[in-house]
């Protein structure tokens, strides 16, 4: 039986007037990573933070390993059991690597040996270096290190790659790799698409503090990333009538490229039987949908590099 | 116990990594040491100039004997550099274009015309009533005992006497002072000039001091230099500026990062967090007070060194300001409105406790105003304890400072936010 780390039901939380999170519901399962993918100011960090325990929710309700998040003696409970990497996060400018990690072990009664951690992000190299002289995929990964210390079962990464590079970006996905691989389950918050489906064993998508969908991303994209394409690249209007007549639903488009909308997997091998019959030597190319295409169904919308929906 | 010394040790390792941050914690209490220790070490004495116009001259345009002897006394003082001004100007412009725009105050002493006559018929109305009085009071003492004739002889005589002095027309020798209503050495310059024209008065009625005056130092006292006085306020002072300044600057940034937030997310509780810091400001405080002494003893050979009573206040001192640091950071939120409350704070405080000058030189409301600051306690406990050695004083303020260091921990843990909103 899959056993339950997160639950939340019917979550609300509100600053004045304003909704951030909407009556959410959802659940979290050992050994998973689960990301809540949505733009800049979708509820993500503050339902996040409520189940870190350092922001009060509204109404509903929220459990991490079955303690209630709102009841002082859980809170200390839920604190020994998770490793957080906050969104934007920094430490003591002029402590090493090693030190800051240790002053984040340090207020642990069980922890993992420092040089442990470091090894497995990575850092040997940079252990004594003064966090202020780290690039900003380092200082993530120097995150990550500090999140795992206390050899948490859940670990929450805050927009982990927001702002890094794309080498660094990917550094920081093998190491969420290296987590799933260790068996933690990882709770990720993200904008990105890209990111989302690639380490994401689910993904609930969040706008306006409402979650619209929620599942693995082969479920989603199935359910809502529409057919896959075969595009034919420079070819004439001759081929086109072909395989309208034989498939239907073939368009032209402006560049002459042929475009074919496919069903499923056996229909894409009967076109492509089709062309090598025809021994076409153009161009093809094979288009899946992604979470991108998923996103702009449920939301209406696209998210920006910055965060922001479009 | 074990999480407060871990914050300590990380938050001082950080601080003193930081160059920028320990050079200028340890330039402002030096800076003060060096400013106050110039000062007032006794390395010469203040001189006023002082413009004087002596309008009483002989028929040939010198200066008078009297008036002569009168600036000889003023130059006696070794108080002022007196500049003569020409008996035919006018005397303020004149002073005016020779100390010239950037000159500072001008202070001019005008000896009235006929200054020496007017000084010598009043000085022989003076012995005249002098005589009359003596003549009376012993007349009156010996009647009993003199013949009748004799009395009625002696009474005539004195009646005679009163009578002529009565009639003796009042003169008195006449000196004026112009000085600046915005010149702080006014007072001074004052008082001065009025004690060299009374010692001048008395010299020539030949009076003697009946009056013995002598100075000496309290009792166990040690005989300390003018500037181991401003230690203990120097020293209270930067105390002071670090807890309410440094800790509320240092905290906010802290938050602004999100540091603290990070450390919230684990078991650390929030009264470890505060207690941690303030451990981290004590000690360096303490250390601070080392360098500032070490540094005060090598230039200026103060001897006012702190004993372990003295130590244990510093300690309380450190919580107390510390606490009103953290209670400062945990109210305000921008890293920049801290700075700015903080110093809007902590500089009246310190010009307002008694730390550079007694808190009796301020009027009355506020002296009340001063009591209610807790510098007040820590300077006056500081100056008992490395100075007076005063145990009651001592005490007082110690009980005073660890009741303000408690009640500010424990506000700064209910201000402090371990949650978000």
């Amino acid at each position: 039986m899959v056993e339950v780390v997160v639950e939340v039901k019917s979550l609300l939380k509100e600053y004045g007037s304003l909704r951030a999170v909407d009556n959410i519901s959802f659940e979290l399962y050992s050994g998973e990573v689960f990301a809540l993918l949505g733009p800049n100011g979708a509820g993500k960090t503050t339902t996040v933070e409520i189940l870190e325990c350092i922001r009060p929710l509204t109404s509903g309700s929220a459990t991490v390993f079955g303690y209630d998040v709102t009841k002082r003696e859980d809170v200390k409970e839920i604190k020994k059991r998770i490793g957080v990497l906050p969104q934007d996060f920094s430490a003591l400018d002029k402590l090493s690597v090693k030190e800051n990690i240790d002053l984040i072990g340090g207020m642990y009664e069980k922890k993992l040996d420092t040089m442990e951690v470091i090894r497995l992000l990575d850092l040997e190299e940079k252990a004594k270096e003064k966090f202020e002289t780290l690039s900003g995929g380092l200082k993530q990964r120097v995150g990550v290190a500090a999140a795992l210390v206390n050899d948490p079962l859940l670990v929450f990464l805050d927009e982990p790659t927001t702002g890094l590079d794309p080498k660094a970006r990917r550094d920081v996905w093998s190491v969420i790799e290296n987590l799933k691989r260790m068996g933690k389950t990882v709770f990720l918050t993200t904008h990105y698409m890209e990111e989302a489906q690639r380490l994401a064993d689910r993904i609930a998508i969040i706008n306006k503090g409402k979650i619209a969908v929620i599942g693995s991303p082969p479920d989603l994209i199935s359910q809502y990333g529409g057919r896959q394409v075969v595009v034919i690249r420079k070819a004439d209007k001759k081929l086109a009538e072909t395989l309208h007549e034989k498939y239907g639903g073939t368009i032209l488009n402006h560049g002459g490229d042929v475009i074919v909308k496919v069903d499923d997997v056996k229909e894409m091998w009967q076109i492509l039987s089709t062309l090598t019959s025809m021994k076409m030597d153009k161009e093809i190319d094979i288009q899946t949908p992604t979470i991108e295409d998923v996103f702009l169904k449920v939301v209406g919308g696209r998210i920006t590099e910055e965060g922001e929906l479009k | 116990m074990k999480r407060p010394l871990i914050i300590f040790i990380a938050v001082t390792k950080n601080w003193m990594r930081s160059k920028s941050g320990v050079f200028f914690s340890i330039l402002f209490p030096v800076l003060l040491l060096l400013v106050f220790g110039a000062v007032f070490s006794g390395g010469g004495t203040a001189t006023y100039t002082l413009f004087v116009q002596n309008l009483d001259r002989t028929t040939d345009g010198k200066p008078t004997n009297m008036t002569t002897f009168f600036v000889d006394a003023l130059n006696s003082t070794e108080t002022f550099n007196l500049r003569d001004v020409p008996p035919d100007v006018d005397a303020t412009p004149y002073a005016r274009d020779a100390v010239g725009p950037l000159g500072g105050n001008i202070r001019i002493l005008i000896i009235s015309k006929g200054f020496e006559e007017d000084l010598v018929n009043g000085t022989f109305k003076v012995r005249v009533g002098i005589s009359y009085s003596t003549l009376n009071t012993t007349f009156q003492y010996f009647a009993p005992y003199l013949s009748n004739e004799t009395l009625i002889a002696t009474e005539q005589g004195i009646a005679q006497l009163g009578e002529y002095y009565t009639n003796m027309t009042e003169r008195s020798a006449s000196l004026t002072l112009i000085m600046d209503s915005s010149d702080q050495s006014a007072g001074i310059v004052k008082s001065i000039v009025m004690n060299v024209a009374n010692a001048f008065n008395y010299r020539l009625i030949e009076a003697k001091n009946v009056i013995d005056f002598e100075e000496e130092p309290i009792t166990g006292v040690r005989q300390f230099k003018a500037i181991d006085f401003y230690l203990p306020g120097i020293i209270a002072a930067f105390i002071m500026t670090n807890g309410i300044v440094g800790v509320t600057s240092n905290t906010t940034e802290f938050k602004r990062r999100g540091i603290i937030k990070r450390l919230s997310i684990t078991p650390l509780a929030k009264v470890e967090w505060i207690l941690g810091n303030i451990l981290s400001q004590t000690l360096l405080n303490i250390m601070l007070t080392v360098i500032v002494i070490a540094i005060g003893w090598l230039v200026f050979g103060v001897q006012a060194i702190p004993d372990a009573i003295s130590v244990v206040l510093i300690f309380l001192g450190s919580v107390m300001f510390s606490g009103i640091g953290m209670t400062l950071s945990g109210i305000i939120k921008d890293v920049e409105a801290a700075s700015a409350v903080g110093n809007a704070i902590a500089f009246p405080m310190m010009f307002l406790s008694g730390t550079y000058w007694p808190i009796e030189f301020m009027p009355t409301y506020m002296q009340s105003f001063s009591r209610v600051l807790p510098l007040t306690y820590f300077s006056e406990g500081l100056r008992y304890a490395m100075i007076y050695k005063y145990s009651e004083g001592i005490l007082t303020n110690m009980i005073i400072i660890s009741a303000l260091a408690t009640a500010f921990i424990i506000v700064g843990s209910l201000v402090t936010r371990w949650k978000e909103k």
